[in-house]
């Protein structure tokens, strides 16, 4: 059984191929005899300028699936393709580039460099990128801007609070405008005041600027700010839910819901 | 279990241990090889009398310096290592193990490596050993006799005792590490490092700018004042104290730069926005200041070791070489000897007292027939012999010099080169020898012979370029000379520099001697002040043997020609006494051996210096790496390729590695300007040859450290780009 689930809401552009489109891939680790499958034949589209979230317990294979959509892994079969082209087949040599311009990244822990000041981080991938200092700095400050840091610009990140870095991370991850935003565990690290705040930025985002995010989580309250959520357990896609109208309230307790038939350690974490 | 433990540890730390490994065996090498000193001089055929006892002695004393600085090397390798570990002897505590059995894990790890590292370079030190007769042989000019393989007991003891002290005192410190260490601090060690050292970018700018000024100056003032050695008598204290303060200022001035240098980069680096802002860049330089900024005293204290090491090398080995090319130009005979005649001060003073009474000979003394009378066959040994009597420039009857060294560089407008402002030649006068004399000097030497017209003069000596030049530049100024009443002037523009060496001597003695027309000679009635005789072997003649005799002869006073032994003329008068006798084969052997001496101290203590220095920064390169192995990650994520991060650590490594070793060239250069000016007056300089191949195989330690850095560092970096965010 291999349900592919599309999104026909939001803003579909005809003809144009989704933001990102994995297809029936499979991740198996280890050799003959110990063999773990931690993704089996999943399949998924996102369009563009969607919020999705992916929950699922620890081990259900979410992390290795952000990991292969990034380039950071590779699959073992099937393809993903983000704007169209597949990255399972990109060159080594290529992917450096191509995750510098399509992807944006936010992990748990902000992995803000800690001798860079926070506009230096932001200008990070648009230096390595080789843009002009003028229009990097510019686009540093406008992003700074849009995530409410522009004070912390010249602060250091062990100067800036757990909130403030995770932003500057965003920005980072924003920054270079692309196609995807990938967010591992974002607001893992921060107490729910800032989480709050990091979440309604992205919310923000996704609605001002058609930003699309890709977000994993365990948090139910992190995945009710997604327009849909994705639910992995044991390698496969569970099930998933769509918003629509819902409140955020009510988005939430229907995600509870899901989590509470799944069982496991989803709901221990809660 | 535990030693299994141990070795999978040993084994999968492959990388930390490396570099503990490498340093380690690489001082045992050193430590050995140099122990079989004492060894190698007997299969050199080194035959110097006292030479083997000598620097054996030496190298002990130098080995007990080696053995303290690979223990400080070791120490801090090892803590390099225990740093990166604490967290992993931590988990074995939280994990049931006792205090005494992580204890013994790293007893047997630290055992396990010392154990190889002692193998491996006790196998590389005896095979160094054997290359190094050849080189030992070649420092002190000898032929190797008969070269056969040999392990050095002594040496072998020395070299495990040391190393098992080191062991010891390494095991003692790691034990400290888990006995004391609270386990909660031992499972965070991990987390700590992360505060960063920041400075305000402008105030250490600043600060550089002012250690630049600082060491600016120094050099200023050192080029001026010169060494207090070359001082005058009187100010010799006060030029000590400026020297002290010049020290102090290049000091404070280098620690100064490295405190603020990452503030100088940066700054910058910043105003360049272009560059700033482009590629890695800024994260390099960023790093960079970080770095800099954790360990800027190191650096100083790296940067003022390698000048130490640069120069005191390069000095020994230049005035090593300075020895051996004055040797050649001094030794203008197989044997020679002087007599001192009494000047018009010492007949004066002699008149009272028990002192037999002078006085000033009235002619030359019979050198050769008075040989003759303590029963030397010249006709049976030599194939040459010639007396050449040197005259001082006061004539009779008046007590000041008629040449004088000052007037002569006056009027020429010759600079006078360092260290000579208070050198006897200065105020004692010129010396004179009479033409017929110096042609009779040169057909014993079997130069061409000298043709002066009645108003012509010439300047000869022995001492080497410095003083050639000077003299060079007085002939070719055309200076004159004024003679009772006879203006002399310059018969050559240049003075011949191998023909001036009047008797034997290690670095020259002629420091200056005035050739002159035999008719102004006896116009003038100046006064004799010493005569040489200058013998030549015959072919085939035994030169050890008669070697022998005339030594034996020279260390007799009454019955030979003992130093101070009394000349008397035919009526009985004393008109001087004997001074010094050389053989030239005795001047060889002894130069040679103090060559070597020389030669061997510099090598050793350089080589260990520049190792030691190119170790430590190894090490703390390699502990940056690993630390940075998070933002390497970071980078490869967002986006930057390998190569890229490659290219920025070779960058951060090569300013951390060359910019000790730039600072303490510059250092060296205008510290080695001062010695060599000094060194020059004893003779030629050579900086090529074999300081140019030892400077060489010190770059090649050098940079080797650094590309194996590198290297390491690339392992690390792909290391950690490989890894999983979320592991």
């Amino acid at each position: 059984m291999s349900p592919v689930f599309s999104a026909q809401a939001n803003s579909v552009r005809v003809g144009a191929p989704p933001v990102l489109e994995v297809n029936h891939i499979e991740k198996v680790y280890g050799s003959r005899g110990a063999v773990t499958r931690a993704l089996n034949d999943v399949s998924f589209i996102v369009e563009t300028g969607e919020f999705v979230g992916i929950m699922g317990a620890s081990g259900s294979g979410k992390s290795t699936l952000l990991n292969c959509v990034s380039t950071i892994d590779a699959v073992t079969s099937g393809g993903i393709f983000v704007d169209g082209q597949d990255v399972t087949k990109i060159k080594n040599a290529k992917l450096a580039k191509f995750r510098r311009e399509q992807l944006g990244f936010i992990f748990q822990d902000s992995n803000l460099l800690d001798t860079l000041t926070a506009r230096e981080n932001i200008a990070l991938p648009l230096t390595i990128g080789r843009l002009s200092a003028d229009e990097t700095l510019m686009r540093v400050q406008e992003m700074a801007a849009r995530l409410n840091i522009s004070d912390v610009l010249d602060k250091y990140p062990f100067q800036l609070s757990g909130g403030q870095q995770q932003r500057v991370a965003a920005a980072r991850a924003l920054v270079t405008n692309p196609k995807l935003v990938m967010a591992d565990e974002p607001t893992g690290a921060l107490d729910s005041k800032n989480a709050r705040m990091l979440l309604e930025n992205f919310e923000n985002l996704n609605r001002t600027y058609n930003a699309t995010v890709l977000m994993v989580t365990h948090d139910g309250y992190a995945a009710s700010y997604t327009n849909r959520v994705l639910f992995i357990r044991d390698g496969r896609i569970f099930t998933e839910l769509r918003r629509g109208d819902d409140s955020r309230q009510a988005f939430f307790n229907r995600i509870m819901d899901v989590v509470a038939i799944m069982g496991g350690e989803v709901s221990d974490a809660l | 279990m535990l030693c299994k433990l141990a070795w999978g540890n040993v084994r999968r730390a492959s990388r930390d241990y490396l570099i503990y490994l490498l340093t380690l065996a690489l001082g045992v090498t050193v430590f050995y090889a140099f122990n079989t000193i004492s060894l190698q001089v007997d299969i050199a055929g080194i035959k110097t009398a006292g030479m083997r006892e000598i620097m054996s002695e030496l190298l002990s004393r130098l080995t007990i310096f080696l053995a303290a600085v690979m223990g400080f090397l070791m120490v801090y390798a090892n803590n390099f290592i225990m740093k990166r570990r604490k967290r992993e002897f931590g988990l074995y505590q939280v994990l049931g193990m006792t205090r005494g059995q992580v204890a013994r894990i790293m007893a047997y790890e630290t055992l396990i490596v010392s154990g190889a590292a002692l193998v491996l370079g006790i196998i590389c030190g005896i095979a160094l050993s054997q290359l190094m007769v050849f080189f030992t042989a070649s420092l002190f000019k000898t032929q190797i006799s008969n070269f056969h393989f040999f392990i050095s007991p002594s040496a072998l003891f020395i070299t495990i005792g040391c190393l098992v002290a080191i062991f010891v005192v390494t095991l003692l410190l790691n034990l400290r590490v888990v006995v004391r260490v609270k386990l909660v601090d031992l499972m965070g060690a991990e987390r700590r490092h992360e505060s960063i050292k920041t400075r305000n970018p402008l105030l250490s700018g600043i600060i550089c700018l002012v250690g630049l000024a600082l060491i600016i100056w120094a050099y200023c003032r050192l080029l001026h004042d010169g060494l207090p050695l070359t001082a005058p008598v009187g100010q010799l204290d006060f030029a000590m104290r400026r020297f002290g303060i010049t020290t102090l200022m290049v000091t404070v001035g280098t620690v100064a730069f490295f405190f603020g240098l990452s503030g100088l980069l940066l700054k910058l680096l910043q105003t360049m926005r272009k560059v700033y802002w482009r590629g890695l860049n800024m994260f390099t330089v960023r790093q960079l200041a970080a770095k800099i900024n954790t360990i800027s005293m190191s650096m100083a204290i790296i940067a003022m070791i390698l000048f130490f090491a640069i120069t005191s090398v390069t000095c020994g080995m230049s005035i090593a070489s300075a020895m051996n090319a004055s040797l050649l130009r001094c030794t203008p005979a197989d044997f020679s000897c002087n007599v001192m005649y009494n000047n018009s001060e010492f007949v004066e003073s002699s008149e009272d007292g028990e002192i037999t009474k002078g006085v000033m000979p009235s002619e030359p003394y019979d050198m050769q027939a008075a040989l003759e009378e303590r029963g030397v066959d010249f006709a049976k040994i030599a194939k040459g012999v010639q007396q050449v009597d040197i005259y001082s420039s006061v004539p009779a009857g008046e007590e000041d010099p008629s040449i004088l060294l000052d007037d002569l560089i006056r009027r020429s407008k010759t600079t006078l080169p360092a260290g000579m402002d208070e050198a006897t030649v200065m105020y004692q006068g010129i010396p004179v020898v009479k033409l017929s004399d110096y042609n009779k000097y040169l057909a014993f030497r079997g130069f061409d012979q000298l043709h002066l017209a009645d108003n012509q003069y010439l300047i000869t000596c022995d001492m080497g370029d410095t003083l050639d030049d000077m003299f060079n530049s007085i002939l070719s100024a055309g200076t004159t000379i004024t003679l009772g009443g006879k203006t002399l002037v310059p018969g050559a523009d240049k003075i011949d520099p191998q023909a001036g060496a009047f008797c034997n001597s290690a670095l020259g003695l002629n420091s200056g001697t005035v050739v002159l027309p035999d008719a102004v000679v006896d116009q003038m009635g100046f006064a004799l002040q010493y005569s040489s005789l200058l013998v030549n072997y015959k072919d085939g003649a035994d030169a050890q043997k008669i070697d022998a005799e005339f030594a034996d002869l020279s260390s007799l006073n009454d019955a030979g020609i003992g130093i101070g032994t009394n000349v008397y003329q035919n009526d009985g008068s004393n008109i001087g006494f004997w001074g010094n006798s050389l053989n030239r084969n005795e001047m060889i052997e002894q130069t040679d051996g103090m060559n070597g001496m020389i030669s061997y101290l510099c090598i050793y203590i350089g080589f260990v210096l520049v190792i030691a220095c190119a170790a430590i920064i190894s090490i703390q390169q390699l502990s940056s790496v690993a630390d940075s192995s998070k933002s390497v990650r970071v980078l490869s994520e967002v986006g930057c390729d390998r190569l890229a991060i490659d290219h920025s650590i070779l960058l951060q490594q090569a300013v951390l590695f060359f910019f000790p070793l730039g600072v303490g060239l510059a250092h060296s250069l205008v510290a080695l300007r001062v010695i060599i000016s000094v060194v020059l007056l004893f003779g030629g300089f050579d900086i090529g040859g074999t300081v140019g191949l030892i400077c060489t195989v010190f770059l090649f330690a050098y940079g080797g450290y650094f590309a194996l850095t590198y290297g390491i560092s690339k392992c690390i970096v792909r290391g950690a780009v490989r890894v999983r965010h979320t592991e």
